[in-house]
């Protein structure tokens, strides 16, 4: 989200300390969600301050069938560096469906997002991902 | 997926990378159908493999000892007394109260009901209304009304029970009325206490006057009264206070 692991070691702490903070006057956290959406917040002040991404273009595209091995060639953080560069929300919609800890019901609820607006950026996330990793890497593009 | 409708298409969008089953019906339909396409496999190899990668992301040292109980993050169950005290739990717990109440008194009044429950009720809003001067004056025993009632508007069992029969009256009065019939109302002297006597209603299918044992209470704003059956009459002792005020003359017999 942040693209900088200071950055969001920082926000992780800080949520967890908040968390601990309501615990303490006996309001703690109601479930799990609670600390995804209260990171995902403190995440877009931080980097509201910072260089914004536009928007992507929505072209159609398909999804390379060598794709898998062409991620396989990248390192965690260029992908995060890449997340963290996309528009919201498509850039929270990514972080919280690759972390695959939820189900799309629960994303949507977290983001407050309807199910166009989920798919879409989704979709959309991928065929920029994909036409990315074939301008990164163009010879696995061509195998 | 492109022949998948828009709605399906956009669930495929979204599916579980992993292989665990969809959260609802529509989902599983949309996967189950999308799997028959290749660029849903296309998808769904693009997407393992970035979870795969976001998977290894380094996580530092210090976040690890975060997570070294993995409770920390359960979140809190709530209490059952926070769970009671919930505005919309409180609300319905007041309601259902209020329900219960409300049936209760209903139940309870129909246990107590008997037959003429509504004319006495009336008659008890009419000894309410009526002023002495409302009577012709008859200074006598109330037992002994039974025979005016008889000679002067030919009234047959108009007869007063012996728990009020030793009373002094004051005055005596006949009318008619819609619900009641011919009543005979007599006022006493002792808490100016009423006496009525009224028709008891008949059953629809034998055409008897309908009967019931011993006494039986109403309450009407304020006025409180005690009614018997015998020989096809209502008598109804009216008081202006609660049943205490009419338990001693019941009581003596």
């Amino acid at each position: 989200m942040t693209g900088e692991a200071p950055k969001a070691q920082d926000i992780f702490q800080d949520t967890v300390r908040e968390a601990a903070f309501l615990a303490a006057k006996g309001e703690a956290p109601p479930n799990r969600y609670w600390f995804f959406r209260e990171a995902r917040w403190r995440c877009l002040d931080v980097v509201a301050h910072g260089v914004q991404a536009e928007e992507g273009t929505k072209k159609a595209c398909e999804i390379s069938p060598h794709a898998s091995e062409q991620i396989e060639q990248l390192e965690p953080e260029q992908l995060a560096i890449w997340i963290s560069a996309a528009p919201e929300p498509q850039r929270s919609i990514l972080a919280l469906y690759y972390l695959d800890e939820f189900n799309y019901r629960e994303m949507m609820s977290m983001l407050d997002l309807k199910l166009y607006e989920f798919a879409r950026a989704l979709a959309s996330g991928r065929c920029e991902f994909q036409a990315w990793l074939n301008a990164t890497l163009p010879a696995a593009a061509e195998e | 997926m492109k022949h998948l409708s828009r709605r399906l298409r956009l669930l495929a969008e979204c599916a579980p990378i992993a292989n665990v089953k969809a959260p609802d019906r529509r989902m599983r339909s949309a996967v189950s159908r999308a799997k028959r396409t290749d660029d849903f496999a296309s998808q769904q190899s693009f997407d393992r493999a970035l979870a795969k990668l976001v998977q290894a992301t380094p996580v530092s040292r210090e976040i690890e000892e975060w997570f070294a109980n993995e409770k920390m993050a359960a979140g809190a169950k709530r209490s059952w007394k926070k769970t009671a005290f919930h505005p919309a739990i409180l609300a319905i717990g007041i309601a259902l109260v209020v329900i219960a109440v409300v049936a209760w008194i209903q139940f309870d009044e129909q246990m107590h009901a008997f037959p003429g429950t509504a004319t006495a009720k009336k008659l008890l809003n009419v000894a309410a209304m009526t002023r002495p001067s409302d009577f012709e004056p008859v200074q006598a025993e109330a037992g002994t009304l039974t025979d005016l009632f008889f000679m002067k508007y030919r009234l047959e069992h108009y007869d007063v029970p012996r728990e009020f029969s030793q009373q002094r009256t004051i005055g005596v009065r006949k009318f008619d009325d819609d619900e009641a019939g011919q009543v005979g109302q007599i006022g006493l002297a002792e808490k100016r206490m009423q006496l009525f006597l009224f028709p008891a209603p008949q059953d629809s299918k034998t055409g008897k006057p309908e009967e019931f044992a011993g006494w039986r209470y109403i309450e009407q704003e304020g006025w409180t009264g005690a009614v018997q059956v015998h020989n096809g009459i209502l008598f109804m002792a009216a008081v202006r206070g609660t049943k205490k005020d009419l338990a001693p003359y019941l009581a003596k017999h």
